[in-house]
């Protein structure tokens, strides 16, 4: 990994990830504050890196910008974000504006709060957000989203109401999979009898969201994203929160909901039960694999790349659930000392005792280099213990590297250029089995 | 001096006078701008009060840079400035299977930079990500692409190139793309054209042959005065290149496309070359007027290959400077004619059907006129910006005009158009990538008007536009269940106002 460039970022900045997020809201309009190139940067994006979703209600070239020039950069922007607001209200129709500012106006010192006060005081609804592209990448732009929603949106002062959480920890369009995997973990939560605020899915609603304080418990299903608006969640609504792997099959679902199960005191025979059933579906579909899996002979080596859910979630997966063997998980985002050390607990943690080798890396050309570390190419013995039969599961960007070491491949984690996403999920019992079915498909398709 | 001489190229409102708000119609177009004889634009430029976010150069730039082999894109921004590469990768990817029979990711990489370097300044993570770029990929090249952060904190691209290219082995080419700096984003071509005349173009002809290779100069002198530079800034796919290449061999020429997929060591052709071709004016003009200054090439920059008429009149352009006057007449009458046998098909179900075009202004006006030709009927287009270049096509466009439609010069801004569309409801729309959404949710068949897969140049882009239409026309259902289940963001009061509301009211409320 470079000090001093990152190859092919897997994310965008945390302007482009607060944009996205905000299209994801019921009703939410972005109005960015920023270079008229940055709303277009992130279509383009999401083009190619968001398994063919762009946009939304109010997003790609649709968006609201007040596209600053040098104009704006010499006598600054307030009075043309002015502007355009009062002008957005006119034409767009939304349930929540949200500003959000870019680099430019950053760097030359706008206050948006000040423009954004005014329109509140008249009843508008909108907020504001902070999330210059220099200051973070777009996992980090959508928790600046969530903590502007927090600090200024959910109402205060709600009593807490038995049984409601609220979910977050799926990234919409950097996760490319956002829509179903939000619906699998809340179905989870469902089955236990919980009402789940998950905020970007169909069913959620600005209400829902503007009463979210009444929560008893939020969940994350991520030890990064969306981490430190829960943190200030709980200070200003004292709503504590819960930090649990993103549930991929049947493993990490049990253990997800006997986690939660725990933290809200409910009735643990009634948990169990719950989960019983649910493995016993998940095998019942399974079964008929059994001779196929076995005459086939489909378990595999495995590399895992991906963000900071996916990298241990998908790893798990592989190693509990489908008794693969991913000997080298790497995990590409940027991240301090304590969130690399929560993630290496996760991957020592797994029920089944394997281990893998977990690297930080963001640069797609340096995995092959970690890879040959770990396990040292053939060097002309006559018996060499191979990596192989293999399994590359990653994003488009590790095409290379399966065509390098001849395996299949699968994109899951940002970028996905190759694959139609609309709402697939791997969360949840299901989502395993649409996992399996994707990663055996993979290994199968010339048969 | 040479716009050359300078670090960074002219933006191209001072330029050009190219402009970017503007409401017209097609009659008043063409009077505007007959017999102006190629002076600049003489629209002033507009503003308009509610804005939507476009593109900036950066990013026509990247798609560029990321084509060209052996390079590495290193931008010079924070963070997300460039993950636009993401969908351009795919170009990429295609382009170099079709031209070199393997797919190719593109490398780009970012300098990233954060609080601490926008306060601090840039320049040493520069300094450092270059010669840490050199030394892992090995590059020919490395484009240093600047975004906004370091143009507005000062960073030196130039400076930093400069300073470090001895101790590097790739060839720096500094790529000013500062977003907030240019409202025209073509002049992205500009910009990318510009390193490349600056760093990469060299005269290394020989000049004094020994005797026993005076032949093989010879020949290649010959090779030389019938070859042609035919340009391409990635609006062509390889079928498109297939097309052009095929009817300019037919006049016995050997073409040249130039730069996209084009490796760095190749460049030194485009300066031997007998003639340079432009494709479209608005990407071009400038690069070929340096060549024509500093290597004496000439060139021609008028009409673009797309349409029948079109295409023609580009191959007897290029026929004339070559003396093969006759020959073209030969091949376009045989082609002409092929071409509009095949098109028969297709009429019965184009005939009077109601066309709005929108996309970057010359390859609009270009495809509106193959949309006539094929028995549509225009009823509105949308210019991203216009200047000088396309000053004849709105001529040959208001001839053919049925009525005097609208002409909205605006880069992109959809709730203009949504508005148009509302009101005018045609039965089909073009638009470029990224810009078919809103006619989509409205429920009108629509289909893209630049995609470097298809093929759209030429006589057999021409077939192949309206044999894509026809398919679209047949089952237009997507676009309809689309319409009957969503909706466009914009309120009931803005489909009832005028549709240019917004255009000239920028900062009125503060001057009142």
């Amino acid at each position: 990994m470079s000090e001093h460039f990152v190859e092919r970022p897997r994310f965008l900045c945390s302007l482009g990830g607060a944009a996205a997020t905000v299209t994801a809201l019921p009703g939410g309009v972005p109005i960015l504050h920023s270079a008229s190139g940055c709303a277009g940067n992130f279509a383009w994006t999401q083009n190619g890196g968001s398994g063919l979703q762009v946009g939304g209600y109010c997003g790609s070239l649709t968006v609201p910008s007040s596209n600053m020039q040098e104009n704006e950069v010499v006598f600054g922007g307030e009075e043309r974000l002015r502007e355009q607001i009062k002008n957005t209200l006119e034409v767009i129709d939304g349930g929540l504006y949200v500003v959000l500012t870019g680099c430019v106006p950053e760097m030359i010192g706008d206050d948006i709060f000040a423009v954004v006060n005014d329109f509140r005081d008249e009843g508008a609804p909108i907020i504001g957000a902070i999330t210059g592209g220099f200051r973070g990448n777009s996992y980090w732009g959508y928790d600046l989203v969530l903590q502007a929603l927090v600090k200024d949106y959910l109402e205060r002062g709600l009593p807490k109401v038995k049984g409601k959480v609220n979910l977050w920890g799926v990234v919409p369009y950097m996760d490319p999979f956002w829509r179903g995997n939000l619906e699998g973990a809340r179905h989870l939560l469902e089955l236990v009898g919980l009402e789940v605020n998950s905020f970007f899915t169909p069913v959620d609603s600005l209400e829902s969201i503007r009463r979210a304080g009444e929560a008893e418990l939020n969940i994350v299903v991520s030890d990064i994203y969306g981490q430190e608006a829960a943190r200030q969640f709980e200070d200003r609504h004292s709503t504590p929160y819960l930090t649990l792997p993103l549930p991929i099959g049947p493993s990490a679902s049990e253990e997800f909901l006997r986690s939660v199960g725990q933290a809200l005191d409910l009735e643990s025979d009634r948990v169990e039960a719950i989960i019983a059933r649910e493995k016993r579906h998940y095998y019942q579909i399974l079964e008929p694999l059994t001779d196929c899996w076995n005459d086939l002979d489909l378990q595999r080596y495995a590399v895992v790349v991906g963000d900071g859910n996916y990298a241990v979630a998908l790893t798990r997966f592989l190693v509990d659930d489908l008794g693969w063997l991913p000997e080298l998980t790497v995990c590409t985002d940027q991240l301090k000392d304590e969130e690399r050390e929560a993630l290496a607990g996760r991957v020592a943690d797994f029920s089944s005792g394997y281990r893998t080798n977990l690297v930080f890396e963001t640069d797609a050309s340096e995995v092959l280099g970690h890879l040959n570390r770990h396990w040292p190419r053939a060097k002309g013995e006559k018996y060499y213990n191979a990596f192989g039969p293999a399994f590359v599961v990653g994003s488009s960007l590790e095409r290379e590297l399966a065509i390098q070491i001849g395996a299949p491949h699968l994109s899951v984690s940002f970028p996905v250029a190759n694959r139609a996403v609309l709402d697939r999920g791997y969360t949840g019992f299901r989502g395993g089995l649409r996992l399996a079915e994707d990663l055996l498909s993979a290994v199968v398709v010339n048969r | 001096m040479s716009y050359f001489d300078q670090k960074v190229p002219p933006k191209r409102e001072d330029r050009l006078k190219a402009v970017i708000a503007h409401q017209d119609s097609i009659c008043g177009l063409a009077k505007r701008c007959e017999g102006k004889g190629g002076k600049s634009c003489l629209i002033d430029d507009g503003e308009r009060g509610f804005t939507q976010g476009s593109i900036c150069l950066l990013l026509p730039a990247l798609a560029m840079l990321n084509t060209l082999p052996d390079n590495v894109v290193l931008l010079h921004s924070a963070l997300g400035c460039g993950s636009c590469t993401h969908s351009q990768n795919a170009n990429v990817r295609v382009g170099s299977a079709v031209r070199q029979g393997k797919a190719r990711d593109g490398i780009w990489l970012s300098t990233a930079l954060d609080e601490t370097d926008v306060i601090s300044g840039g320049e040493p993570k520069l300094e450092q990500a270059i010669i840490e770029a050199d030394r892992r990929y090995r590059p020919a090249t490395i484009a240093i692409v600047a975004g906004c952060v370091p143009g507005i904190i000062g960073d030196d691209i130039d400076g930093v190139a400069q300073k470090l290219q001895t101790q590097v082995s790739a060839k720096l080419l500094p790529v000013h793309c500062e977003g907030f700096k240019t409202k025209i984003w073509a002049t992205a071509y500009d910009a990318v054209y510009h390193t490349i005349g600056r760093n990469l173009l060299e005269e290394r002809g020989v000049t004094d042959p020994k005797p026993e290779e005076a032949l093989a100069v010879l020949r290649e002198q010959e090779r030389e005065a019938r070859t042609v530079n035919l340009m391409n800034v990635s609006s062509m796919g390889r079928v498109d290149e297939q097309e052009l290449e095929r009817l300019l061999t037919a006049l016995g020429l050997e073409v040249n496309v130039f730069p996209v997929f084009s490796h760095p060591d190749s460049f030194v052709k485009a300066t031997r070359a007998a003639l340079s071709i432009s494709t479209c004016p608005t990407h071009d003009d400038y690069f070929l007027g340096y060549l024509q200054e500093r290597f004496d090439v000439p060139s021609i920059i008028r009409h673009m290959p797309i349409g029948i008429a079109n295409t023609s009149l580009w191959l007897r352009d290029v026929a004339a400077v070559f003396g093969a006057e006759e020959q073209v007449e030969r091949l376009i009458a045989v082609e002409e004619a092929e071409l509009r046998e095949a098109l028969e098909e297709f009429r019965p179900l184009f005939q009077g059907k109601r066309v709005f075009i929108s996309a970057g202004e010359f390859r609009a006006l270009a495809t509106a006129n193959l949309l006539q030709e094929i028995g549509f009927e225009v009823v509105g287009i949308r210019s991203f910006h216009h200047d000088e270049f396309a000053d004849e096509e709105y001529g040959k466009l208001a001839k053919e005009a049925k009525t005097d439609y609208v002409v909205d010069i605006a880069n992109v801004q959809p709730f203009e158009e949504a508005n148009l569309l509302n009101r005018l409801k045609p039965d089909l729309f073009l638009g470029h990538a990224n810009g078919n959404m809103t006619a989509a949710k409205l429920g009108i068949p629509t289909h893209v008007i630049y995609n470097t897969g298809l093929a759209y140049i030429g006589y057999r882009g021409a077939y192949e536009i309206a044999r894509r239409l026809h398919r679209q026309l047949k089952n237009p259902a997507y676009n309809r269940n689309l319409a009957a289940n969503l909706w466009l963001p914009y309120t009931e009061n803005w489909y009832g106002a005028e549709p240019f509301s917004y255009l000239n009211t920028r900062g009125r409320a503060e001057n009142e």
